[in-house]
């Protein structure tokens, strides 16, 4: 549709098209914000700790998002919740993403480790995730390093074989047995070549999977895995839940729960809206 | 489509009684607007259907209407007749003689006797069935005087014995359990055989249980239960149970209502909410096998770090009251000891034990140097996972930083067991004896020990007291013993929870007994609660 600039760089154009589409700038901007938030958490609003006398008030002026049954600022414990949240997901995603570049990088690469990585990885891909990260948050007990830990060790056989996929379409590329013929060693091969030719999917699985780890880690707070002595979102609903204000104090559940969507939906928009721009045919 | 069903079966019902002229009974329950069933709910299955194993809630609710038991209990734990009606030690407290009623029989016509009680002790005895087990250290065995008459031989005066073996022991009928090779491995699951007020008809897994009336229970004016059948249905948590209740769908919630939720039915006049004083405590107990909570000055310290006042006021919504720190509760108002005094909440106090026990802030953030305690509770417990935090946030005001654990149930019970905790959050559901349960609970070994106290002269004073036969002559070597827990800390007893039971408004004539485990879903509350 528009008229391609050959002068023009790959990146740019990406840029270019990217800033036409509305949905993904604005993505970005909310995402940007709850970024600001979790870093400025103790400016916007003090540490929800000790107990208020107005309990399970509903939303006013003094309390914004209202009171949960301890009497604490629902507001306060959604933008320290933000931090947690977001600590989490990208903590989780960052171990998800290496392990899962490697084994993806490797699989596509060593023609020999395929198969055998790709059983590791339609295995992982096939097991019951839920029901093991219960059994193994409950095992290694509560702290945010066992949540960051268990949501990687189940989000990467994903990001391994989109990686895997992309990089079988790189490695037969004519530099890349140029190269070989050049006489260069894996190791660079993988670095100067592979790995920048995965690249573009491996943007969109960080947005993506730091998203999805948010989703986990507040599913399994709210199952009560998450840590006691954190804030975080699926934490409040947890406590929403278990005090038996779910169906009576609807802001202890609405706001937490409107927090995890606009992540999630900032997230995915941000990675179509990429995904989009980065492709020659749809930009 | 559920009240078409119900229309229906309306229908069904009157013409029915149309074509049987001679059967009054059926007219009379139709007109009663069908106050013939009493639907209650429950967040869990029926796990054992044997009385003898049973140890869950919903366990204790269902078989406690098919199994008497020889004593019932008044709201301040003392002992009322059910099947018993006198017991008394004799022998220098070598005998301990029991007379039963002799009206009771079981659903399928056989006489409820002294051999039905006399099997059961000694299949529990035997193949060391449950807790009752634990609770009879001195049953040697039992003679039947009479139909309606028992002698229990003792190896030592044991004062405590009849009280437990009346109230904890669920009467089972001979000539049904004596057919399994196992009493303990007796599944009981269909042909129920009921003593009453109500018999097993039919159990869906994860949905309901149905309960009939039986034809006689004498403990019941008419002789007869008022309702023809209860139903206990299956929810997945309280809040469900709630809106089913609000709904009408149904009448009565067996669990405990948390306080914020209590607070909400409160304002609705279609619900009737019911105060239940509970036979236990809420508490902490400190790890006194581990450094540094061997010494007491820290354990006084981390007692004088709590805010007992909000904890009851804000975390429990007031539904609680204080036990002014001491193991007897007010409660049991027999044993209670008015003299005693609840720990302060006193940061500075608790600081200035800690700088005396010679810890420091040498790093200035406002904590001593290390002082960290990991705090293990259930973290579906919702009154305890609240006040785990406001633990957390007084000590730290004290200098003292507290880690919470909440763990699910299965691993918090692991942990527990192994004592792998700094210190230990929870409650006791039902601690009706204090003889017999201090010597469980704070006994060197002792099996709920969760203190690993080990103090010879305390175990000198619960001992001297289980000899005793006379509560009177238990009550002060009791008190003493009770004060000592309190003075070395062993116990941080924070609160007696009153509960909260919600029913529909349309129904009345309960009969409030203590502890979750009785409230108003006890035989004798079922058997006489009416419609209207």
């Amino acid at each position: 549709m528009t008229v391609t600039r050959a002068h023009e760089s790959p990146g740019r154009l990406t840029w270019q098209a990217f800033r036409r589409n509305p949905l993904g700038p604005s993505a970005v901007a909310v995402l940007l914000l709850m970024g600001v938030v979790a870093l400025c958490a103790p400016l916007i609003a003090d540490y929800p700790s000790g107990y208020g006398e107005q309990v399970l008030a509903p939303p006013g002026g003094g309390h914004w998002f209202g009171t949960d049954d301890l009497g604490r600022d629902v507001f306060a414990q959604v933008v320290w919740g933000t931090r947690v949240s977001i600590v989490v997901g990208l903590a989780a995603s960052a171990l998800a993403i290496v392990a899962g570049v490697v084994v993806g990088v490797a699989a596509a690469y060593f023609r020999r480790a395929d198969a055998a990585l790709g059983v590791v990885v339609d295995l992982s891909l096939s097991l019951p995730v839920l029901p093991l990260m219960i059994l193994v948050a409950a095992l290694a007990g509560p702290s945010v390093p066992t949540l960051v830990v268990v949501i990687a060790a189940f989000s990467w056989p994903e990001v391994a074989r989109v990686v895997r996929s992309q990089g079988l379409a790189v490695v037969p590329m004519p530099y890349v047995s140029a190269s070989h013929a050049l006489g260069g060693s894996h190791l660079w091969i993988i670095r100067r070549h592979v790995l920048p030719g995965v690249a573009p999917v491996v943007a969109v699985s960080v947005v993506l999977t730091t998203s999805r780890a948010v989703l986990a880690e507040a599913g399994l707070s709210f199952l009560g895995l998450g840590d006691p002595d954190s804030w975080s979102w699926g934490t409040i609903l947890h406590n929403a839940q278990r005090s038996g204000s779910l169906a009576t104090a609807w802001w202890t559940t609405l706001f937490p729960s409107l927090a995890i969507l606009l992540l999630v939906v900032s997230a995915t928009l941000v990675a179509v809206a990429y995904n989009d721009a980065s492709d020659p045919r749809t930009r | 489509m559920r009240r078409t069903l119900l229309a229906l079966a309306g229908i069904a019902s009157v013409t029915l009684a149309a074509c049987s002229p001679g059967n009054p009974d059926s007219g009379s329950s139709a007109s009663g607007g069908g106050a013939g069933r009493l639907t209650i709910g429950t967040t869990a299955d029926v796990v054992n259907y044997n009385p003898l194993l049973g140890n869950s809630r919903t366990d204790t609710w269902v078989t406690n209407l098919m199994y008497p038991r020889l004593m019932s209990m008044d709201l301040e734990g003392k002992r009322t007749p059910y099947l018993a009606t006198r017991w008394e030690y004799a022998d220098g407290g070598r005998t301990a003689k029991v007379t039963l009623r002799d009206d009771f029989t079981w659903s399928d016509g056989t006489k409820v006797t002294a051999d039905d009680v006399i099997f059961t002790i000694d299949a529990v005895a035997k193949e060391k069935i449950g807790i009752v087990a634990g609770l009879i250290p001195s049953y040697t065995g039992a003679t039947a005087v009479s139909p309606t008459e028992i002698e229990f031989h003792l190896s030592q005066p044991d004062g405590t014995f009849l009280e437990n073996v009346g109230f904890w022991m669920p009467v089972v009928p001979k000539h049904v359990f004596e057919k399994a090779p196992s009493v303990q491995k007796f599944a009981n699951d269909a042909n129920w055989v009921s003593a009453g007020p109500y018999k097993l008809e039919s159990a869906e897994r994860g949905q309901r249980y149905v309960l009939k009336r039986v034809d006689s229970y004498p403990l019941v004016e008419g002789g007869k239960p008022a309702v023809e059948e209860v139903v206990f249905r299956v929810f997945p948590d309280v809040n469900t149970e709630a809106l089913a209740l609000r709904n009408g769908e149904i009448d009565l919630i067996a669990n405990v209502v948390p306080p914020a939720l209590a607070k909400t039915l409160d304002g609705n006049d279609k619900i009737k909410t019911v105060k239940v004083p509970s036979l236990g405590w809420a508490h902490m107990q400190y790890n006194t096998q581990r450094k540094p909570l061997d010494r007491l000055e820290v354990r006084q310290a981390l007692a004088a770090a709590v805010d007992y006042e909000a904890i009851r006021r804000v975390a429990l919504q007031g539904s609680a009251v204080t036990s002014n720190s001491s193991v007897l509760t007010p409660t049991l108002k027999q044993w209670q000891d008015t003299s005693a005094k609840e720990y302060t909440y006193d940061t500075a106090r608790a600081k200035q034990l800690l700088t005396g026990a010679g810890y420091r802030d040498g790093d200035g953030d406002g904590l001593f140097d290390g002082l960290s305690f990991r705090m293990i509770f259930d973290q579906a417990d919702p009154n305890i996972a609240k006040w785990a935090q406001l633990v957390r946030d007084s000590a730290k005001q004290a200098g003292v930083d507290i880690k919470l654990e909440g763990l699910e149930r299965n691993t918090y019970v692991a942990k527990y067991q192994e004592r792998d905790y700094d210190i230990y959050a929870g409650s006791w559901a039902i601690m009706d004896n204090p003889p017999a349960n201090l010597a469980l609970a704070f006994k060197c070994k002792g099996f709920i020990n969760y203190a690993n106290a080990c103090d010879p002269e305390l175990d000198k004073l619960i001992d001297q007291a289980r000899a005793q036969l006379d509560q009177a002559d238990q009550k002060p070597l009791i008190q003493q013993a009770a004060k000592m827990i309190s003075d070395k800390v062993y116990d941080n007893v924070l609160y007696v929870e009153e509960f909260t039971i919600a029913h529909s408004a349309q129904w009345s004539n309960f009969l409030v007994q203590p502890s979750e485990l009785l409230s108003i879903v006890n035989p004798q509350s079922l058997a006489q609660a009416k419609k209207g």
